[in-house]
Order: structure tokens, then C-alpha cells, then sequence
């Protein structure tokens, strides 16, 4: 099936927001990309609202002006989230492939004037989780509600970079007493969510809340998919909005119902009491280290693919080197960035 | 942080609001959905940063005269106190 070479246009858009509060859906996150790229934002967000979606935005920040936040904000948008590479500005910098941070920045108190929900996110990896404590204070510094502190997840461009990202076991122990202790200290203040790096974890993730049971993505040209992975496992055909209704691409298509339930799973997710928890984990995940997208999830401690994660476990251990320098020439070598959406 | 008092005016934080109507009405805020049971709901809705806390329980008392208002009382503050924490309730 061919997909439009464009975006989606307006009334596209409105019209999955309405397919979709028919569906049931609650929430809507507007993300990227940058969503502010889109001059229709403030339309789109009030079409969202008019629906009755809980309307929350992804964003960097770039782009927001005071007037364009007034307007979003009459438009209804409930809940805006930042994202942070760091707290050094250059390192940030450098990790993004952008000059966004000092942006950010100013931006919080802009955003603290509202009735609009703030939560900040902080992304943590090998090259910054050290200095977490300082990034949390940063947070704090920008008094949002909610400040989420997500591990990388290993897909796409972080997992070709996986061997520069992924942090040590030490490092992820740490990190995770110091957010405990962020926790207790901010109880009340600022409610603190913490992902984990799942190849350090006994169980999976369950990954989007289980395939094509609580949440669609809907790509910038109308494209439906299970979560942001999903086009990497081969054999899947995925349908547009443009040519079929969003009701039957949820509940028909059978790129959704490839991994909806229990009948596609291996042992042992099939006898084990946790498959109504973690649904097996990741599918994407699991294609991608085993090359077979209906194995158990290799993080998992019970999958018989487990002893993948422990060899790369160890071998990112032996290679781990000293944080590499943004200022140094060489370390560019070593990072591959994603290239600019045209 | 402050303790919930009389005077309290406790209110919805940020981003926290109701969707839908009547016994279908949920609280919805970032990453989350919340149903409520019915006199969670009758405190919650309440709690629009008018109202005191005492006003609050007043109602509340004379909406569920059967119930205990000393257990009302009690319970209100907890759950007050349970949604502060996760960011939906300020006071």
C-alpha cells in the first residue's frame, strides 16, 4: 500500500481525532518531529479538545513564542512535557544535535503561568546518568509538576548507538538510589517517574500496554502503527487513515491483531502468570535481538533468547570507556546521529 | 508541605480536570485516567478552590447522613492527601 507522500492536512487531522474519541480514546500526545513545525498546531489542539481528548504536547520547545502559547493554551491544551539531554548546556547541546537547552530554560516560567499540566523529562544514558543528581536539581530548579527521568530505550538511532548509551550495571543501580531518594525528598512537590533501561530489568516492559490493546500511533502521513517501532518487523502491511476508517484499522487490520492477545505467544510467555502483566514484552525488541518477532522478550529472564542481553551486557561492560568529551574531535566518530527530517 | 486544614481551599492542580458526565465522569490528567467512586467523586468535584475544606465536609455530611462524619472526615483527608502526592491536588 502506498502512503501519501505528504503530511496529513488539517481536516486529516481533525478527522482522526474524532474517529478516535469515537473509538474511546482518552488521551492524544502531539509529538514529533516538532509539533510546533505545524502552523495548524493551535487548531489542532482545539479540535482535539472539542472532541474531548486529554490533549498533551511533546515538545523542544523551539517554536514557542508567548502568543503562540496563549493561543494553545485557549485552546484547550492540558498538558505540555520538555524534554532535557542534560544539565550542561554544551553537553545537552551536543547530545541532541541542537542548541535547544538554554531555550528550554527560559521557557518554564512561561509555561508555570498556566493551568496547563508541566512535566519536564529528563533522558538518561551512559554518557550523563553521573551527573543525574545535578540534571534532577535543574528540574526542580524549573518548578515543574512531573518531572520524568526515562533511561534510553534501545530502538532505532539508540540502538545503533547502543554501545556509546547504554549505561553499566553500577551506574544504573545508582541512578536508580538516587531517584528513590529524589522521590522521597520532592514528595508532594513534584511527582518523579522513572523508566528503567529494560536490559538491566528480571521482566520485560509491557510495551505499549500490550499490542493494539490501549494505544495507536498515528504518523505524520496518516499511518497507523501499534507503537513508534512497529515498521521494523518485516511482513507487517500498515494502513493509512486516508484509505480506511481509523475503527477498523484498531479493530480489523491485521497489523493489530498480529500480537493482540495470548494466541501468538511462545512458551514460556503462554503458561507464565505474567503474560496478563508484561504481554510478553516487546515485539519489536524481540525481532530485533532474536530476529524472531513472536519470541518472549529477550530481556526477560525467562526467555530462552536471555543469554543475547548477557553477552551484550557484558561486552558493553568490557567497552565502557570514560564518558565521551562533546569537545573532543574523536567523539564524533563514535555517535551517529539521526539525520535532519527533510 | 502544608497539612490539609479547615481552611484549606484544596483544588485541582494543573492539567487535572473532569471528562465526561454523570456516572461515566472520569478525572484525567497527564498519563492517566481516574474513576472515582461515588463520594471520592462528591469530594473531588467540590474541590474548586472556593470551598474550604470545611464547607467541603458540610456538604458531604449532608449528602451522606447516614455515613459517619467522623469517618468522612478521615477518609477525606487521606484521599486528599494520596492525590497531592501524585500532583492532581493542591492545597
Amino acid at each position: 500500500m502506498a502512503s501519501p507522500a505528504t503530511e496529513l492536512r488539517t481536516q486529516e487531522w481533525e478527522s482522526v481525532f474524532q474517529q478516535s474519541a469515537k473509538l474511546g480514546v482518552l488521551h492524544v500526545h502531539l509529538s514529533g518531529g516538532e509539533p510546533l513545525a505545524r502552523e495548524d498546531l493551535t487548531q489542532l489542539v482545539s479540535c482535539a479538545h472539542d472532541c474531548g481528548l486529554y490533549t498533551n504536547l511533546i515538545t523542544s520547545g523551539i517554536g514557542l513564542t508567548q502568543r503562540r502559547w496563549d493561543e494553545l493554551v485557549a485552546a484547550g491544551l492540558d498538558h505540555i512535557q520538555l524534554s532535557f539531554q542534560d544539565s550542561h548546556e554544551a553537553s545537552a547541546n551536543w547530545i541532541a544535535g541542537t542548541r535547544a537547552h538554554a531555550l528550554k530554560l527560559q521557557l518554564a516560567p512561561m509555561l508555570r503561568q498556566s493551568r496547563v499540566a508541566f512535566t519536564v523529562n529528563i533522558v538518561v544514558h551512559r554518557q550523563n546518568v553521573d551527573h543525574l543528581e545535578e540534571m534532577i536539581a535543574l528540574a526542580e530548579s524549573l518548578q515543574p509538576q512531573r518531572l520524568e527521568i526515562a533511561h534510553v530505550q534501545y530502538y532505532g538511532w539508540a540502538r545503533k548507538n547502543v554501545e556509546a548509551l547504554l549505561p553499566v550495571r553500577k551506574q544504573v543501580l545508582e541512578s536508580m538510589e538516587t531517584i528513590s531518594a529524589a522521590q522521597k525528598r520532592l514528595a508532594g512537590k513534584i511527582r518523579i517517574d522513572a523508566v528503567v533501561p529494560d536490559y538491566y530489568a528480571r521482566f520485560p516492559k509491557a510495551c505499549m500496554g500490550g499490542w493494539g490493546r490501549r494505544q495507536l500511533l498515528v504518523d505524520p502521513r496518516g499511518t497507523v502503527l501499534p507503537c513508534h517501532a512497529a515498521t521494523v518487523i518485516p511482513g507487517l502491511q500498515f494502513e493509512n487513515v486516508c484509505e480506511q476508517p481509523l475503527e477498523w484499522i484498531w479493530r480489523q487490520s491485521d497489523s493489530f491483531q498480529k500480537f493482540r492477545g495470548e494466541d501468538w505467544m511462545p512458551d514460556p510467555c503462554r503458561s507464565c502468570d505474567r503474560r496478563t502483566e508484561d504481554f510478553g514484552g516487546c515485539r519489536c525488541q524481540a525481532f530485533m535481538i532474536t530476529g524472531d518477532a513472536t519470541a518472549t522478550d529477550p530481556v526477560c529472564s525467562l526467555a530462552p533468547a536471555h543469554s543475547l542481553i548477557e553477552e551484550e551486557l557484558a561486552r558493553v561492560d568490557l567497552i565502557a570507556r570514560p564518558a565521551l568529551d562533546p569537545r573532543s574531535p574523536q567523539s564524533d566518530q563514535s555517535w551517529i546521529y539521526r539525520p535532519q527530517p527533510k | 508541605m502544608p497539612h490539609l486544614e479547615d481552611l484549606s481551599r484544596p483544588r485541582l492542580a494543573a492539567g487535572c480536570r473532569w471528562a465526561g458526565e454523570g456516572e461515566s465522569r472520569t478525572l484525567v490528567f497527564p498519563e492517566g485516567v481516574l474513576r472515582l467512586q461515588p463520594t471520592a467523586q462528591a469530594i473531588l468535584e467540590r474541590c474548586d478552590g472556593e470551598r474550604t475544606f470545611e464547607q467541603i465536609m458540610a456538604e458531604l455530611a449532608a449528602a451522606y447522613s447516614a455515613s459517619d462524619p467522623v469517618k468522612i472526615r478521615q477518609d477525606a483527608i487521606a484521599f486528599l492527601e494520596r492525590l497531592r502526592q501524585k500532583r492532581l491536588v493542591d492545597f
